[in-house]
C-alpha cells in the first residue's frame, strides 16, 4: 500500500480550509486513508486503494475532501476531448520514431504555465513521480515520469530509438557524458532500471529539436534541460511506457495536481507512425470521458434500503463525480484523472463513502442457517481432548520448515517434500510432510522443562501426490511424543491403544524399517488394512541431530483414514 | 486464670510433633542453638531451625543469643592434598625415593598438574630442599622434609577430622595460614572454604515452660500423619491425633496435560461461529492462482501477485487444468467483463499462469471454492485458515499464520446486514458495544468496509475488514445472489488475548512457555 508525506500547511492550502489536524484525519476516511504518523507538522499518511493512484500525492487526497467540503469539484478544462485539435497549440508535439513501437511504445505530456515552483510543490511533484512508478508502474516496466525546463527546450521534441553504445548526454547527477550502455552500468539509477530494458539491442532517448537530449526513459533526466530548480516557471512533464491506458491516466493525475496549485496546463500533441488504442496522433491530457450507469434500484438492492434520487445526485457529486439524471437511472462520469470504474457497483461504492458508512444503520443478519464444523474438524477436536486426557501438552507450530528437518534430522534422506522455489530463508523452505519434525524441535529446546514430557501437535501437513489435482494434498495428523529417562515404544503403544479404545476403533501393528526409529522398535499402524501412521523409539542417531539427551517414543497418526 | 489455661490448652494442641519434642530439650537444657536441638531431639537442622521459629511466633520460646563464626571446610582440592599430600610433598618425596629425575618424568610420577608446578618447584627450591642440575634434572638436598610440608599436611588433616570447625579453635598462626589457603591466588582454587555462619540461640519464654511443664505431664502423643490402607483397615486411626498440615507450603507443581492457548483461543472463536449459524470450510495449503487469485478478480497484473509476495511451489510447477466452465468464465471476466456487467481488468488473461501452484496466501481461495462448490442459499461458511505470505520473519511477521475469514450468501445480503454482520461479531467475539465502519479496499469486495471495535479494557482496535463480493467474482462462479465476504484480524487479537508482544510466540515450541500460558482474562 502506498504511502506519502505531506505538511498539514501544504494540505490546508490545497484544501482551501483551516482544518485542525484532527478535522483533517476526521476526513481521510473519504480517501481510504489513514493517518499513520505526524511530526512537527508533517504527516505520514497510508493510502488503501490500490486501483486509485490519483489519491496517491497530497493533491489528490486534498482534491477528494476539497470535493466532500465544497459538494463537488469545479471541472478540470484541462484535458483534450478527443478530435478537438483545436485546442494543440502547433508547436508542442512530439513525435515518436517507428521502432519505439517493440521498445517503449506510449508517451504522453503537457506544459505547465503560470506558477512558479515552490518548495513543496517540487517535494510533492517528486513524490508522486515516484508513486506512479514504482507501485502503478510496477518499478518503471509500465509508467515512467519526467520533469523538465521547457523554457530550454526547442520544439519539436522527438521520441527516438537509438544504439547504446555510441548515443551520449550528461546525466543528472554526473558531470560527463556517459553512453546509454554506460548509463546502466555506472549511474544509481541505471543499475536500479536496468532490467526494464533488458534484451532490448535499441533504446529510447528524447530529444529536442536542436538534438539536446530531455532524457533517457525510463532511466535518467539529462542534466541540461532535465534538471527542474525551485523558481521555474515553465515545464514540461511527460510519461512514457508500456500499457497506454496507464500512460494516459499517470500524465492526466499530474495536470490535475499542477491545476490544484494553480498552474495553466497546455496539451502536447504525440504523433505516431504506427496504430496505438487511441489513434495515431493523441493530445494528452487526454480526456477518457469514462462512465457508467446507475440504476437507482441497483444501488437501493446493495444498500438494503430505498434511496432518493436527489439525495443520490448530490453524495456522486460531493465525490468528485458528474452526474446526469435520465429515467430512474444516473451516468456517473469520472474525471480523466481516474479510470477505477469497471461496474456500476463501483460508483454504488462511492455513494456509500460520500454519505458515511456509520450514517447508515446496521441490520441484524436474520437468515436462519445451522452451523457445523466439517468432520476432520470434529474428529480433531475429540482427539485432542482424549489426548489431554492421557496427560499431554499441545503445541502448535509453524508448517514452513527446514529441507534438513523433514529428511536427514529425522533419518529419512530421501523423502519427497513440496518445496518453495523462491526461497526467502532457509528455515523456511519446505511444507513439513509430518510432525515429527515438529515434536523433535520442541524436545531439542526444551530439555530445561521439567521431565516427563509428553506432547502433542494436532495440524495439517502436506503430502507429495502427483496423482491429486494440485499434486500434492493437506493431510490432518496427530503427532505425540514421550520423552524422559524411560521412555519406552511400550509406553508410547499403551497410549496409542488408550486412544482407540476410546475413539472406539480398531487398529494393527505392523514391523517396519523407518528411518526415525530404532531397527526391530517401529510399527506401522493400520486402520482397516491400510497404512493410517506409524509409531517407535526414536533413533538415537537422530536424537543426537536435534541435541536431545533423553529418550523418546513417539507415534503419528493421519486422522483422515478414520473418517 | 481459667482464660489462661484455656489458651494454653489451646496452645498445647496447637504443637507440632516437631515442636513437641523441641520444648523438652529446650526445658532441660535452658537454652538451645539449631544445631544442639537437632543432635538432642534427633531431628534435621531445618526441621529443628521450623520448630524454633514456630515456637518462637506463639510466643514460646525467644531469641537469647545470636553470635556470628567462620567455619574452615576443605574444598575437593584440598580434600585431594589432604589425602596424597600436596604437590611441594609428593615430588620432595618422588624425589628421595627415585633420585634425579627429568622434570616432565618427575610431574608424571608425582601426579602434578600443570598450573601447580612451578609454584611447588619454586617454593621447594627457596626452601633449599631441591637443586636443578645440568641438562634439568632434579634432585632432592640431604635437607629434611620442608616444615612448610610438614605444617600444611598437618593442617589439612587436622581440617578433615573436625570439619566444619570452627576458625577461631584453631592458632593465630594456622588461622593465618588457612586463610592463605583459602584466598589462594585464583578463584575457587583455595585449599579450604571459610564460611560466615549465624548461630541462634533460644531459650523458653514463662509460657513456654509453663506450655513444656503441661506436655510433660501430659506426654507427647503420638499422630497420625498420611493416613494409610492399613489404619483403616486395624481401625487404629480412632482417638489417634491427626497431625496439622501447614497449608501455606507451595505445593509440588503438576504436569498437567493441556491443550494450546493459542488452539484454545481458536476453538473459542470456532465456537461463536458455529453458534451464529456458520459451517466450517477446509482445503489444501497448496492452491492454484486460479483458486487463490483469478477467481477473487484480482488481475494477474495485480502487484501483490508476484514472487515478492507469494511462495511458488518448486516442483511440479503446474496443477491440473482448472475446471470448466469456470476456467473459461473467469477468464473472460478478467479480460472484458464476460456478460457480468463489468468492462473487466482489460488485459490479455493467461491460462496457463492460474494453474502455477503457491502456497495458500489468503483463506478467501477457500471462500471461492465454496461458491463454485454450490453452497447453500441462505449459507454462512468459515474457515480458519493456515496461509502463507512472502515476508521477512520478525515480531510482527509469522512465515505461516492462521486468517479468520468466510461468506455470507442469501437474497437479504447487501450493505447494512454487511454492517450488522460485523457488529455482531464485534458483540461476539470482542464484547465491544462500540464500532466504527470506514471504507477499505479489497480487490474483490465492493463496497469494502474496515471495522474498529472498542473492546472493554483493551479499547480500539482494527477487529476486521468486509464487503460484498464484487458480481465479477461471484457470476463466473454461478452465484446469482450477493454474498458477504468478511476476514477477522486473528493474530492480533489471538496477541492480545495471550499478552505477547511477539508474533512468533503464537507457534512456541518451548514447552515450558507452552506449560505455563494462558487465555488472558482481558480477552475471556
Amino acid at each position: 500500500m502506498p504511502t506519502i508525506t505531506a505538511r498539514l500547511e501544504d494540505l490546508q492550502s490545497l484544501i482551501g480550509r483551516e482544518l485542525s489536524l484532527a478535522e483533517l484525519e476526521a476526513r481521510l476516511p473519504l480517501a481510504k486513508a489513514e493517518l499513520k504518523r505526524e511530526e512537527a507538522g508533517e504527516l505520514t499518511i497510508e493510502l488503501n486503494d490500490t486501483n486509485r493512484p490519483d489519491l496517491w500525492c497530497a493533491e489528490g487526497v486534498a482534491r477528494q475532501i476539497r470535493a466532500h467540503a465544497e459538494g463537488g469539484l469545479a471541472p478540470y478544462t484541462c484535458y483534450v476531448v478527443p478530435g478537438d485539435e483545436v485546442a494543440s497549440p502547433t508547436e508542442a508535439v512530439i513525435r515518436v520514431s517507428p521502432a519505439l513501437q517493440g521498445v517503449r511504445p506510449y508517451i504522453a505530456g503537457f506544459l505547465i504555465q503560470g506558477i512558479t515552483i515552490t518548495d513543496d510543490g517540487l517535494k510533492q511533484f517528486i513524490q508522486t513521480q515516484e508513486k506512479l512508478s514504482e507501485n502503478f508502474g510496477n518499478r518503471r516496466a509500465a509508467v515512467s515520469v519526467g520533469l523538465y525546463n521547457a523554457a530550454k527546450i526547442t520544439w519539436p521534441v522527438r521520441y527516438i530509438d537509438v544504439d547504446p553504445q555510441s548515443a551520449t548526454f550528461v546525466p543528472l547527477g554526473f558531470d560527463e557524458p556517459l553512453t546509454l550502455r554506460e548509463i546502466l552500468e555506472r549511474h544509481p539509477k541505471g543499475i536500479d532500471y536496468r532490467y526494464v530494458l533488458e534484451g532490448q539491442p535499441r533504446y529510447p532517448l528524447l530529444v529536442d529539436a536542436n538534438d539536446q537530449v530531455l532524457s533517457f526513459p525510463p532511466i535518467i533526466n539529462s542534466r541540461a534541460l532535465g534538471e527542474v530548480k525551485v523558481g521555474d516557471d515553465y515545464l514540461l512533464v511527460e510519461v512514457t511506457g508500456t500499457e497506454m491506458h496507464q500512460v494516459l491516466l499517470a500524465a492526466n493525475i499530474l495536470a490535475a495536481n499542477a491545476v490544484d496549485r494553480g498552474g495553466t496546463v497546455l496539451p502536447v500533441r504525440c504523433e505516431y507512425p504506427y496504430d496505438t488504442p487511441f489513434g495515431r496522433a493523441v493530445v494528452t491530457p487526454y480526456d477518457f470521458r469514462d462512465s457508467v450507469r446507475v440504476a437507482i434500484t441497483d444501488v437501493a438492492r446493495v444498500l438494503g434500503q430505498d434511496v432518493e434520487m436527489p439525495e443520490l445526485g448530490r453524495c456522486l457529486a460531493a465525490y468528485g463525480l458528474g452526474v446526469m439524471v435520465q429515467d430512474g437511472a444516473i451516468e456517473v462520469m469520472l474525471p480523466p484523472f481516474r479510470r477505477d470504474y469497471m461496474h456500476p457497483v463501483d460508483a454504488i461504492e462511492d455513494y456509500l463513502i460520500s454519505a458515511g458508512y456509520n450514517s447508515f444503520a446496521p441490520v441484524m443478519p436474520s437468515d436462519y442457517t445451522v452451523g457445523e464444523l466439517s468432520a476432520i474438524e470434529q474428529l480433531a477436536g475429540q482427539v485432542r481432548k482424549l489426548v489431554v486426557g492421557l496427560g499431554f501438552v499441545e503445541i502448535m507450530t509453524n508448517i514452513l520448515t527446514a529441507r534438513e528437518d523433514c529428511t536427514t534430522r529425522v533419518g529419512l534422506p530421501d523423502a519427497p517434500l513440496v518445496a518453495i522455489s523462491n526461497v526467502m530463508s532457509e528455515l523456511y523452505s519446505v511444507l513439513r510432510n509430518s510432525l515429527v519434525p515438529s515434536l523433535l524441535r520442541m524436545e531439542g529446546i526444551s530439555s530445561r522443562a521439567t521431565y516427563p514430557h509428553r506432547v502433542f501437535e494436532l495440524g495439517e501437513v502436506q503430502v507429495y501426490d502427483e496423482t491429486a489435482d494440485l499434486k500434492s494434498r493437506t493431510e490432518v495428523r496427530l503427532g505425540a511424543i514421550i520423552a524422559h529417562a524411560s521412555a519406552s515404544f511400550s509406553e508410547a503403544h499403551s497410549y496409542l491403544d488408550a486412544l482407540f479404545y476410546y475413539l472406539d476403533r480398531e487398529y494393527e501393528l505392523a514391523p517396519v524399517a523407518h528411518g526415525t526409529f530404532i531397527p526391530g522398535r517401529a510399527g506401522e499402524i493400520r486402520v482397516g488394512g491400510r497404512p493410517a501412521g506409524f509409531i517407535g523409539e526414536v533413533h538415537p542417531a537422530v536424537l543426537e541431530q536435534w541435541g536431545i539427551q533423553v529418550p523418546c517414543a513417539l507415534f503419528e497418526l493421519t486422522l483422515d483414514t478414520l473418517l | 486464670m481459667a482464660e489462661e489455661g484455656a489458651g494454653r490448652e489451646a496452645l498445647l494442641e496447637s504443637l507440632h510433633n516437631l515442636e513437641e519434642r523441641a520444648l523438652p530439650v529446650l526445658a532441660e537444657r535452658g537454652s538451645a542453638d539449631e544445631e544442639a536441638l537437632a543432635a538432642a531431639a534427633g531431628m534435621q537442622e531445618a526441621q529443628a531451625r521450623t520448630a524454633l521459629g514456630w515456637l518462637q511466633s506463639k510466643g514460646l520460646a525467644a531469641l537469647v543469643a545470636e553470635e556470628e563464626h567462620r567455619e574452615v571446610r576443605l574444598t575437593e582440592t584440598g580434600a585431594a592434598y589432604a589425602e596424597n599430600g600436596t604437590p611441594e610433598e609428593r615430588i620432595w618425596r618422588h624425589l628421595r625415593s627415585a633420585g634425579a629425575t627429568a622434570m616432565p618424568v618427575l610431574m608424571e610420577a608425582a601426579g602434578v598438574e600443570k598450573e601447580e608446578q612451578s609454584g611447588a618447584i619454586g617454593a621447594l627450591r627457596a626452601a633449599g630442599a631441591i637443586t636443578i642440575g645440568p641438562g634439568g634434572k632434579v634432585e632432592a638436598t640431604d635437607a629434611p622434609e620442608p616444615a612448610t610440608i610438614t605444617r600444611d599436611r598437618d593442617l589439612l588433616r587436622a581440617v578433615r577430622e573436625r570439619q566444619p570447625a570452627p576458625l577461631e579453635s584453631f592458632t593465630p598462626a594456622e588461622q593465618q595460614r588457612l586463610q592463605e589457603m583459602a584466598g589462594g591466588k585464583r578463584k575457587g582454587k583455595g585449599l579450604v572454604a571459610i564460611d560466615l555462619r549465624r548461630r541462634r540461640t533460644y531459650a523458653l519464654t514463662e509460657e513456654g515452660k509453663a506450655v513444656a511443664r503441661l506436655l510433660a505431664e501430659r506426654g507427647v502423643r503420638e499422630e497420625i500423619g498420611q493416613l494409610t490402607p492399613a489404619m483403616l483397615q486395624e481401625g487404629s486411626w480412632r482417638g489417634a491425633r491427626f497431625r496439622p498440615y501447614y497449608i501455606g507450603l507451595n505445593p509440588p507443581r503438576v504436569l498437567a496435560g493441556k491443550l494450546n492457548s493459542y488452539a484454545e483461543f481458536l476453538d473459542f472463536i470456532r465456537q461463536k461461529l458455529l453458534a451464529m449459524g456458520f459451517t466450517e470450510m477446509r482445503g489444501s495449503l497448496v492452491e492454484n492462482e486460479f483458486w487463490d487469485m483469478d477467481a477473487l478478480y484480482m488481475p494477474q497484473f495485480h502487484p501483490a501477485r508476484n514472487i515478492h509476495d507469494s511462495y511458488y511451489v518448486q516442483e511440479p510447477e503446474y496443477s491440473d487444468p482448472v475446471a470448466e466452465p469456470f476456467a473459461t468464465r473467469v477468464a473472460q471476466t478478467h479480460e472484458n467483463g464476460g456478460d457480468t456487467g463489468s468492462r473487466g481488468w482489460e488485459y490479455r488473461f493467461d491460462a496457463q499462469r492460474s494453474r502455477r501452484l503457491l502456497l495458500r496466501t489468503q483463506g478467501t481461495a477457500l471462500s471461492a471454492r465454496t461458491l463454485a462448490a454450490g453452497p447453500k442459499i441462505p449459507g454462512k461458511y468459515f474457515a480458519t485458515a493456515r496461509c502463507f505470505r512472502y515476508d521477512q520473519v520478525d515480531a510482527t511477521h509469522a512465515s505461516d499464520f492462521y486468517q479468520v475469514e468466510g461468506i455470507v450468501l442469501g437474497e437479504g445480503v447487501n450493505f447494512r446486514t454487511l454492517l450488522g454482520l460485523l457488529k455482531l461479531f464485534a458483540a461476539e467475539i470482542a464484547r465491544a458495544t462500540e464500532v466504527a465502519f470506514a471504507p477499505a479496499y479489497f480487490p474483490y469486495t465492493e463496497p469494502s468496509v474496515e471495522m474498529h471495535a472498542r473492546h472493554p479494557s483493551l479499547g480500539w482496535m482494527e477487529l476486521g475488514g468486509a464487503g460484498l463480493f464484487r458480481p465479477e467474482v461471484t457470476q463466473p462462479l454461478g452465484v446469482s445472489v450477493p454474498v458477504i465476504a468478511w476476514g477477522l484480524g486473528i493474530d492480533r487479537m489471538a496477541m492480545l488475548a495471550l499478552g505477547l508482544q511477539d508474533i512468533r510466540d503464537l507457534f512456541s515450541a518451548d514447552l515450558d512457555l507452552v506449560r505455563t500460558r494462558k487465555v488472558t482474562e482481558t480477552w475471556k
